[in-house]
This record gives C-alpha cells, sequence and structure tokens, in this order.
C-alpha cells in the first residue's frame, strides 16, 4: 500500500469538471511532481490534497487514513506557496512558528524547533527580520523553514520556484533536492517546467484538462510516452514530431519521411513495435529527440539501429554544449541536437543520424503510441 | 503641491511664460487656501479677544489684549439652553458617543471585509450590493423609521429594568446614538475594507488554515495587523462623520443633559439672553472642532496614503 493514494478523485464547478478522476499513488520517501501546461488542475489537485478546495468524488489517503474531509490543519501537512505567502507583520522566527503557536506548543519547544530548522537552511542570521527585508531566494528559504519545521506527514510545494531569477531558481532546485535526500520527506510538487519535474521527481503525473495523462517514472516518461502531448510537453527542446508514412522493406518496415524538392528518405525499421504492422501505407507521426538524430561521429556506437540520410541544413544554433541543427522533414523544422564543435554549415547537405531504437511512433488519428 | 509640467513654447519666450504660468497657478492655490482659513482666522483672534475688543474694533484685527477667559467660559460656565455649567459635560457626552460607535463600526466593517473576499459564500455579491446600496441611503428617510426602533428598543429596556432591575443600556440616548451610527456607518466601512482586503493576498490566509489558525485567529493575527491604512482612513472617516453629525444628535438626543457636543454648540449660540457673546461662541466652536482636528494632525499621514492605495489597488 502507497503512502499516498489518490482514488477516482473528481472536482467539479458547477457543471463544469476541473478534475475528472485522477487516480495517483505514491510511496514513503517519494517525490511526485505534478506538472503540466496552465489551466490543466495541477494546482486544484495540489489545494484539494492540502483541504483547501473541496472534492466532489473520490478519496485521498495518508498512510492508509482518509484525509479528504479533514480541515488543512488536521492533515499533518505542510504547504509551500507560490508567493511564499509570509506573514508580513510578523519576524522570520515569528513565521516559522506561527504554526505551532497555533498548536499550543511551549516557547522553549518552539525556539528549539526554530534553532534547527534555521541552522538546516541557513537562516540564523535572518531570525529577527521582517519578510519586506529579505531577498527573493532567503523568502523563499523562510517559506522551507516553514514548512519544515512542523515535520508533517506530507509537504506539498506549489510551484515554489517559479517568482525566483533563472540562476537562482537552478541553485534552490538542487538545494530542495538536496533536502528531500536528507530528510528523506514525502514530497508533492507542482510545476510548469518540465525540467523542475525531471531533475527532482522519482515519480511525474503529466496533467492536462483536468486528467493524467501519464504516470511514471521520469525516465519511462521521457523515453516512453503514452501519447502526442507527453512526447511535446517533456523534454527541452522538445521531440521531433515528423507527419510520416509507414512503407514495406522485403520482410520488414521503414518509415518514409517526405522532403521538399529532393528524394523522400527511408529508413528501415529492423525493432518496429508489433503494432506498426497495422499502419503499413498508412501516415503516422514519427518521434525522434533531437539528441537521438545527430551527426555520424557523435551517434551511439553501441545503437543497434542507427540510419544515417543526407539533410539540408537550414539553420544552425551554437548553444555553448551543444549546437543544434534544425533540417526540414514531412514538411516540418525538426531539430538535430550535434556535438558543440561540429562543423556544419547552414545551407549545406550533411548526413545526420537517426537512432531508431529511441524513435516513437503515434497514431495521427488519436495520438496514442502505436506500440 | 506636485509639479506641473507644461510643455515649452517657444525657446525665447519659454522661461518667462512659464514663469507667468507658475505665478497664476500659485496665486490662485494661495488665494484659494486664504478662502478657506479666513473663517478659522476669524474664528481663532475672536476667540482670544475681549466683548469691548470685538464690539468696537475689526474683525480681521489681532487681539491687542489677548485672553483665554473666553475658552474658560466656554468650558466651564456658559449657559446651554437654561443650564449654566459650560460645554464641558456635553463634549464627554460626544466623546461616550464617538468612541464606542467609531471602534465597533470599523471592527465590523473589517470583520464584513474579511468574509466578503476570503470566506466567499453563495450570493456574497449581492450582500456587498445590499451593504453598499446603504451608503445611498439619505439620513432624513431613516429618521422616523428608526425613532420608532429606538422607542421599541427603549420599551423593552423598560421591561428589563422592571424584570432584572438592569436596562443592559437599552433606551439609553448615548447607546441609541451609537447605535444608529454604527448601524449608518457599516455600509462605508464594509466598502472601505472589503477593497483593501480584495487586493490582500488569499494564499497568506491559506497559509494560515494550514498553519492550523481558527477564523478568528486568522482575522486577528494576519488580517487586522496588515490592515493599518485602511484602519486609520476608516477611523478618520468615522470619527468626523459622527462627531460633526447633528442630524441624528438632534433627533434622538436633542434635549436635557445626553445632548451630544454638536446639539450643545447649537443651543449655546441659540441661547439668547443678554448680550451675544462672540468670543465665547468662537471658543465653544474651537473647542467642538479640536478633536477632528486632532485625528487629522496625527492620523492624516495615513489619510492620504490610505486613500491613494485603496485608489490604486482598487
Amino acid at each position: 500500500m502507497a503512502f499516498l493514494e489518490i482514488d477516482g478523485l473528481k472536482k467539479r464547478f458547477g457543471n463544469v469538471e476541473i478534475l475528472k478522476g485522477i487516480d495517483v499513488e505514491l510511496e514513503k520517501g517519494g517525490f511526485l511532481v505534478l506538472v503540466g501546461p496552465s489551466g490543466c488542475g495541477k494546482s486544484t489537485l495540489l489545494n484539494t490534497i492540502a483541504g483547501l478546495e473541496n472534492i466532489t468524488e473520490g478519496e485521498i489517503r495518508v498512510d492508509g487514513r482518509a484525509i479528504n474531509d479533514l480541515h488543512p490543519s488536521k492533515r499533518d501537512i505542510a504547504m509551500v506557496f507560490q508567493s511564499y505567502a509570509l506573514y508580513p507583520n510578523m519576524t522570520v522566527a515569528g513565521n516559522i512558528a506561527f504554526g505551532m503557536e497555533m498548536r499550543g506548543v511551549p516557547a522553549d519547544e518552539r525556539q528549539k524547533a526554530i534553532d534547527k530548522v534555521a541552522k538546516t537552511l541557513q537562516i540564523g542570521h535572518l531570525l529577527n527580520r521582517k519578510p519586506s527585508q529579505l531577498s527573493g531566494g532567503q523568502r523563499q528559504r523562510v517559506a522551507m523553514g516553514r514548512a519544515l519545521v512542523r515535520d508533517p506527514k506530507l509537504f506539498l510545494f506549489d510551484e515554489p520556484l517559479s517568482n525566483l531569477d533563472a540562476k537562482l531558481r537552478v541553485d534552490m532546485r538542487i538545494e530542495i533536492k538536496r533536502l528531500h535526500a536528507t530528510t528523506g520527506t514525502t514530497i508533492v510538487y507542482v510545476t510548469h517546467d518540465q525540467i523542475e519535474a525531471m531533475t527532482l521527481a522519482t515519480k511525474i503525473a503529466v496533467m492536462r484538462d483536468g486528467e493524467v495523462q501519464q504516470f511514471g517514472t521520469p525516465a519511462e516518461i521521457y523515453n516512453n510516452p503514452t501519447n502526442v502531448f507527453v512526447a511535446d510537453f517533456m523534454g527541452s527542446p522538445a521531440m521531433n514530431l515528423i507527419p510520416a508514412k509507414i512503407g514495406a522493406n522485403g520482410s520488414g518496415l521503414s518509415v518514409v519521411l517526405d522532403r521538399e524538392a529532393r528524394q523522400p528518405i527511408t529508413l528501415s525499421l529492423p525493432g518496429a513495435p508489433a503494432g506498426l504492422a497495422a499502419f503499413k501505407d498508412k501516415p503516422v507521426i514519427f518521434g525522434v529527440r533531437p539528441e537521438a538524430l545527430t551527426d555520424p561521429e557523435g551517434a551511439e556506437r553501441n545503437g543497434s539501429a542507427i540510419a544515417t540520410a543526407d539533410c539540408h541544413i537550414e539553420v544552425v544554433e551554437p548553444a555553448g554544449s551543444d549546437t543544434f541543427a534544425v533540417t526540414n522533414l514531412g514538411g516540418k523544422g525538426v531539430v538535430a541536437r550535434l556535438r558543440a564543435d561540429a562543423r556544419i554549415q547552414p545551407g549545406t547537405v550533411t548526413p545526420l543520424a537517426f537512432n531508431l531504437t529511441k524513435a516513437v511512433f503515434f497514431d495521427p488519428a488519436t495520438e496514442k503510441r502505436i506500440l | 503641491m506636485s509639479a506641473v509640467t507644461l510643455p515649452a513654447r517657444q525657446a525665447g519666450s519659454g522661461i518667462s511664460a512659464k514663469a507667468v504660468n507658475r505665478i497664476v497657478i500659485y496665486g490662485l492655490l494661495a488665494l484659494f487656501a486664504l478662502f478657506y482659513l479666513m473663517p478659522l482666522f476669524v474664528m481663532l483672534v475672536t476667540s482670544f479677544k475681549t466683548m469691548d475688543e470685538i464690539q468696537n474694533g475689526n474683525m480681521l484685527a489681532l487681539p491687542q489684549a489677548p485672553t483665554i477667559a473666553p475658552w474658560f467660559k466656554a468650558w466651564g460656565e456658559t449657559c446651554v439652553g437654561l443650564t449654566c455649567a459650560g460645554i464641558k459635560g456635553y463634549f464627554w457626552n460626544s466623546i461616550k458617543m464617538v468612541v464606542p460607535a467609531v471602534l465597533i463600526s470599523t471592527l465590523l466593517g473589517a470583520l464584513n471585509g474579511y468574509v466578503l473576499t476570503k470566506w466567499r459564500f453563495r450570493g456574497h455579491t449581492l450582500v456587498f450590493a445590499m451593504m453598499l446600496f446603504a451608503c445611498f441611503i439619505p439620513f432624513q428617510s431613516v429618521l422616523l423609521p428608526m425613532a420608532t426602533i429606538l422607542g421599541s428598543i427603549g420599551r423593552f429596556g423598560a421591561t428589563l429594568q422592571n424584570a432584572t432591575g438592569f436596562n443592559f443600556g437599552l433606551g439609553n440616548s448615548t447607546v441609541n446614538l451609537v447605535f444608529v451610527h454604527v448601524v449608518y456607518g457599516l455600509g462605508f466601512t464594509t466598502l472601505f475594507f472589503r477593497n483593501y482586503y480584495e487586493a490582500f493576498p488569499t494564499e497568506l490566509v491559506k497559509a494560515a488554515q494550514v498553519d492550523g489558525a481558527s477564523f478568528f485567529q486568522i482575522f486577528r493575527r494576519i488580517m487586522l495587523p496588515n490592515s493599518m491604512p485602511i484602519f486609520v482612513v476608516t477611523v478618520i472617516y468615522q470619527f468626523t462623520n459622527i462627531w460633526n453629525d447633528f442630524l441624528f444628535a438632534s433627533a434622538y438626543a436633542g434635549t436635557g443633559d445626553v445632548m451630544p457636543m454638536t446639539v450643545a454648540l447649537n443651543n449655546v449660540v441659540n441661547t439668547s439672553t443678554g448680550v451675544v457673546e462672540y468670543n465665547v461662541n468662537m471658543a465653544a466652536a474651537m473647542i467642538a472642532a479640536l478633536p477632528t482636528l486632532i485625528v487629522y494632525v496625527v492620523a492624516g499621514r495615513y489619510f492620504v496614503r490610505g486613500l491613494m492605495a485603496g485608489a490604486v489597488k482598487g
């Protein structure tokens, strides 16, 4: 039995269904990230776990106990808000201790707990300041301190890094990961940033329009997306989703990619998924991540199905650590990820290596993965 | 005053045109300021003059032999109607009425604003619209219905008096006035606080809920300590209105020892025995105006700041 279990959770506002039957579970000490575009219901889902919003149907259990009818303060949770929500009239120490004060914890115990948390988060020198006298990163730490001090069963984070600048965001992300590793707490974390989701999570739930599109480990989500939405949403630069056709190649199958004013590329598929046979001579969506489309020297040596094809390079973007090249296949711009020092010129024709073991196929009608 | 920037017209005459504009603007401002301050000045100088000086001298002249006797007389000896014990009793009547009325109406307004923004219920917009409507009801139209209600409350108080030996303040004129002003002020105070709390971050309330704070703990520990600007605005507004009110005061406490300051001042000026003592009248008027003046001076900075805050945040 999992530590956090959400069963068939539905939430309606009048006739509008915001959450359409969510089933998610998380083991103790796990890190669940709810990710999706804005308006997908991820924050609403977090608020229902916190008890700040009621649910219409379903059940939420923590450690085997149903909590969906309990008041937020009785659920043994702590929450870090997007705006930090520090009480402006109280000092940092007052903010951290407010929850304990409300629960009637004696003053000397409160002081001990404050000192311990301040040491963990290195905010000891800030304890007597007001929130208005803190920088963004310091406020973030205090907000986490307020959650940590209570030692709850479950931590909820609502887009905690979205108000920080890019560099600080990376630092705090590492800090949250370290905190999770050292304290072993169970965390549910909402974000719209797929990199945060990939780096922090032990489990990811990708959401859209109030439904979980895919639930799994970061590697599963990244390598085996169940539909076009998940494939497109996770990963940066996004996966190339190329309109293509399945053809026959002797006894096996091949994928045919159209090109402007050139011969179509035909790549044979030795290890094609079984379901693909039904799509012979039919259109499919051919999904290949930029790192699976690279210069032949940089391609994975031990890849079992590397196919090389000459491509016309339209744009080259050197990004420092990598060089991205854009070519046109199937009427769409396709991004290839090359080594940083790859010698490549826009306007030339260069061979590119397709790592077909990493390629995925989708049915254009249902947008579901073909397995 | 904020600087008024005008586009420079021609390079040659630009500076002089600007200077002329400045002179006109500041001249007009000075004129209006003079126009507003003149009555206050006349009141002030008259209150320090002797009667001889007033009868023979210029109204605008400074007192030749300044005396504070008129102020003492106004405070302790002058006749209000038939009793001649000064206005001090009535001054305290007003204080006893204003302080509870302001505090109760402000706190209730804050509570209303808190509920209407952070604990929304079905039909909260309708409730707010109706409270807003209370701001536009003319005083005159509530006079008679309110008199009837106060009469009933008074009779109930008398019944309680007979039954328990104590009327719980029901039927007392000061309590009546406090009640009337609280009811009438509630629309305004609710409006002020609702608009302020509308812009107040709801995440703070949610955080406090997760922290285990109750409805009133959130109100007292989170909302009120962060409401200083609007609190000051509301207190000034309510204090000025209630202190200066004449209509309700004369209608429900217009005679005897229970009169508030405004009614008493009117009676001082209208007492028609012997010579009209202008210096005493002016001193009494100054004393009557003093509390609102003090409130403005002490809290005026917040008043301007608070009004701005409300204006920007909507």
